[in-house]
């Protein structure tokens, strides 16, 4: 006969489900995942390891508050007659084998998790409770609802003849290597973790995984840890290029003294293999792009190295930098819109309508020039800047733009396109700090 | 009073104008875009790359000056999730490196450098280099410079020149309109025909 255990924790968050899930696992091989702060676990054959049903629950409670989370846990024939005593109850709640039914009998009807479309249904007709359910006839209930539905009625009367959704630990990829001797140079440590990434993607590959992040923790000669991590552009299980990954991430990242030990762990993804179209342009595979991103870190800033993300504001030039991942493939239809669907609202505040193509762009001045403007009648009518002086043969301003009067950084100031002798189109800012140069047209 | 004037495209100008332009910049091939500032030269570019993603490819942009602008990019059509940007914050040895790198990695559709006038010289035999890691990856590979710089390496090599500034307004200047600039070919191995000298592309540039 079959003897659940429910877990429940009520406001549990990711961690502590993980936590819970852990606990039960090591009570019992079968437990299931029953959603945030919810965790069934199978009794039967565990009598002869730990006793009866309640000394496995005192057990299973006092386990719970060792961890320092406050639950409840009841124990039924079903999933739906164990939640229901662990909710019901204080502490622990055994509902005895055949009483399922009996004692679900008040229990509410949101206690089987209906869709809304059939809490409605039940509303109509006046089903309240789990006993008003069982209740029904069950051929008039089959003939209304259909035969899938009819199993609601066997779970409002305790019979519950699935079995569980096995739930299992996902796999720990993590790696070290101890050199007591302590390794001080960043060549022979880049090696030692170059290897231990090699053994993790091989260990990945066996499991079909791939792995989307690495860190690396190491710890120093001075009893301190130094902690780093680096991820590929596209989950990976290539060995060369997670080697190179890792290395090019220490490099960036020297520890400050001997290291003697070093840990690398992986972060596990399934990655679905899917044949490229016919029609698909070409992609670079995730073990070359992996290994050139990682060598030009190397040249460049690494905070150099991404995408562009424009910010939700009106101020001049507010972006940022996201990793660079590939991007699903828009022929795939997932979604990828022509435009940059990555904005937040940049277009709309500052460049109007979406062209296509002919678009008059402007090169940035990053951070924008000081330059003298001289006036006449308060027009710009001569520019002096380093590589750039002449007279200003036309223009259009000023343009006030100002926000953020709400933050700390408010700005606000004036802006002009102007025209030089020599055919240069710039773009000038006035504010409080002077004139600026802040683009030139392209 | 702001009055806002639309003026029609310039004689000579039509979209397919541009796009038959653009269709002379091949994969796996050098091309070079030169021109002084205010040109058209880097929107000639972005109108490239923009192509290029629209069509479901991945792009390069090595950036020696640090100068893109996310927002009139992502205006003239470029889809930013499918731009990788190096900024090479005024570095121009990085930024010939990192396109040396960046040139060979396959699955990208174009991978172009822009060196805005942070450079005068390119590394000796570079263009060659270039060239050949085109060949290889299958990339359009695109130098952006504000001269000529890459001798006879490019197959596809462009001169950009500004012809006129369209200003928006009837009685007094009020707002910038746009560029009008002309292209020329000045060499292209795979249709020597576009290298006539009496056949430009005159592009009007909407600000």
């Amino acid at each position: 006969m079959t003897r659940i255990a429910c877990l429940v924790v009520p406001g549990a968050g990711e961690q502590t489900q993980q936590l819970l899930l852990e606990l039960a696992l090591a009570h019992s091989p079968s437990v299931e995942d029953g959603g945030p702060g919810i965790v069934y676990l199978d009794l039967r054959g565990l009598e002869g390891l730990f006793g009866g049903e309640k000394e496995i629950a005192r057990r299973l409670l006092d386990a719970m508050t060792e961890r320092g989370l406050a639950g409840r846990i009841g124990v039924a024939g079903s999933r739906a007659g164990s939640r229901f005593a662990a909710r019901s109850g204080d502490g622990i709640t055994i509902i005895p084998s055949g009483e399922d039914a009996r004692r679900l009998g008040p229990a509410p009807l949101a206690l089987l998790d209906l869709d809304p479309r059939m809490t409605t249904r039940f509303g109509r007709w006046g089903i309240r409770t789990l006993g008003e359910l069982a209740d029904l006839p069950s051929r008039g209930l089959a003939e209304r609802l259909g035969d899938e539905r009819s199993w609601l009625q066997r779970l409002a009367r305790g019979e519950d003849t699935t079995p569980l959704r096995l739930w299992t630990p996902p796999p720990a990829f993590e790696e070290s290597a101890e050199c007591p001797w302590g390794v001080e140079t960043l060549e022979p440590l880049a090696d030692l973790a170059a290897g231990l990434a090699e053994i993790l993607c091989a260990r990945l590959s066996r499991h079909g995984y791939s792995a989307d992040a690495f860190k690396w923790s190491c710890r120093l000669a001075d009893r301190t840890m130094h902690e780093g991590g680096c991820a590929p552009a596209a989950p990976l299980s290539d060995p060369v290029a997670a080697a190179a990954l890792v290395r090019s991430s220490l490099a960036a990242h020297p520890p400050r003294s001997a290291v003697e030990e070093i840990t690398l762990r992986a972060r596990p993804v399934r990655v679905a293999t899917t044949q490229p179209r016919f029609d698909e342009p070409p992609r670079p595979s995730p073990r070359q792009l992996t290994a050139t991103l990682a060598r030009l870190t190397a040249l460049v800033d690494a905070q150099g190295i991404g995408s562009p993300v424009i910010l939700d504001t009106h101020r001049p030039d507010a972006h940022q930098m996201a990793p660079f991942t590939l991007p699903p493939s828009p022929l795939r239809g997932e979604g990828r819109v022509r435009g940059g669907p990555r904005s937040q609202g940049g277009p709309k505040s500052q460049g109007g309508p979406k062209a296509s193509g002919s678009v008059l762009t402007m090169r940035r001045l990053r951070p924008p020039r000081p330059v003298e403007v001289a006036l006449a009648a308060g027009i710009p009518a001569h520019l002096r800047a380093a590589g750039l002086t002449g007279p200003i043969v036309a223009g259009a301003g000023p343009w006030r733009i100002s926000g953020d009067w709400w933050t700390d950084a408010p700005f606000a100031r004036d802006e002009w396109d102007v025209e030089l002798a020599d055919g240069t189109l710039c773009r000038l800012t006035r504010d409080s700090r002077g004139w600026r140069l802040e683009a030139i047209y392209d | 009073m702001a009055i806002s004037i639309e003026s029609l495209p310039p004689p000579g100008w039509d979209g397919e104008g541009l796009d038959g332009l653009l269709a002379a910049f091949l994969p796996g091939r050098l091309s070079e875009i030169f021109g002084p500032r205010s040109s058209g030269g880097g929107s000639l570019l972005l109108a490239l790359l923009s192509r290029a993603t629209a069509r479901g490819g991945l792009v390069a942009l090595v950036d020696a000056a640090d100068s893109l602008d996310p927002v009139t990019a992502e205006r003239a059509g470029l889809d930013l999730r499918a731009l990788l940007w190096v900024r090479c914050g005024g570095r121009p040895a990085s930024a010939w490196s990192a396109m040396d790198l960046l040139a060979r990695c396959t699955g990208f559709a174009a991978i172009a450098l822009d060196l805005g006038g942070a450079a005068n010289t390119a590394p000796p035999s570079l263009g060659t280099r270039l060239q050949r890691a085109a060949e290889g990856s299958g990339a359009a590979v695109i130098v952006r410079t504000p001269r000529h710089l890459l001798g006879g390496a490019a197959a596809l090599v462009v001169s950009v020149r500004r012809v006129r500034t369209r200003w928006i307004g009837a009685d007094g200047l009020t707002r910038l309109g746009g560029l009008v600039s002309e292209a020329r070919v000045l060499r292209s191995r795979m249709d020597p025909r576009l290298a006539t000298p009496e056949r430009a592309w005159v592009m009007e540039w909407r600000a």
